[in-house]
């Protein structure tokens, strides 16, 4: 009988544990309009779904995306979107295709902004960086490859 | 304890880029601690706004994969005396405000 009731009374408090939790998760979640169905996403398809409802970006010779050839540390990868060229940009997604969530970051821009953003990501291995612009209802994109060297000498 | 951000800015033919460094750790909650096994505990800053005189003009969403000690430049419409703005606010509700005049 004893062991039943520690039983019990261990599953009772796992159970108030996993509430808790719960409890402490959920304002952040709902409060913020953070999208994190678009973070949370596996695949740079997804995560293009679920920023623009489409995956279906065309690659466009507007969309400047400079990112280094070979980047000794993947840590800080600076990454600049320069999209200055194309009128009505609404919005820049940058997208690291093979991290584990390829959605880095999404910027929309108002009337006062100019399709223009430099920051710096966090890339794992050596893949693409995509970036893609929306403009006038459309998907642009541009693509490139970083090549990430890690604990090397930069070779 | 609010989170610094460093900013500059300069105005030229009505368009500013303006630059900011901010001090966070970003870390992305995917990191693990050898020592214990477990995750660090994630604290990436989410939200950034940037406004020219009150109006919003660039508002961005973040993920943990953007690096420690963000770097970050967007230009805006502005002209010399106006005041941009960049507020942010990181997933676990701290938050951020930086106000600069324009030269």
């Amino acid at each position: 009988m004893k062991r039943r009731s520690f039983l019990k009374g261990t599953l009772a408090t796992g159970a108030a544990a996993v509430a808790v939790n719960a409890g402490l998760l959920t304002p952040s979640t709902v409060l913020a309009d953070w999208n994190k169905k678009a973070f949370d996403a596996k695949t740079t398809d997804d995560a293009l779904s679920s920023v623009y409802g489409s995956s279906a970006a065309s690659a466009s010779g507007d969309v400047k995306l400079k990112a280094p050839a070979i980047a000794e540390n993947g840590a800080v990868t600076p990454i600049t979107v320069d999209a200055t060229g194309i009128s009505g940009v609404e919005s820049i997604a940058i997208l690291a295709s093979k991290n584990p969530m390829p959605l880095v970051c999404e910027y929309t821009f108002g009337a006062g902004a100019l399709g223009y953003v430099s920051t710096r990501i966090k890339m794992g291995q050596t893949m693409n960086v995509i970036a893609v612009v929306k403009a006038g209802g459309k998907l642009l994109k541009a693509e490139q490859e970083v090549k990430v060297t890690i604990g090397g000498c930069g070779g | 304890m609010a989170i610094n951000i460093r900013m500059r800015g300069k105005s030229k033919g009505g368009v500013a880029e303006i630059k900011a460094l901010i001090k966070h750790p970003m870390e992305s909650g995917a990191r693990m601690n050898k020592k214990t096994g477990k995750p660090y505990p994630a604290k990436y800053i989410d939200m950034v706004e940037v406004s020219v005189n009150g109006t919003k003009a660039v508002d961005a969403q973040w993920s943990g994969a953007v690096s420690a000690n963000p770097y970050m430049a967007v230009q805006v419409k502005a002209n010399a005396g106006d005041e941009v703005t960049i507020s942010l606010k990181d997933n676990t509700g701290e938050t951020g405000t930086e106000a600069l005049t324009l030269k």
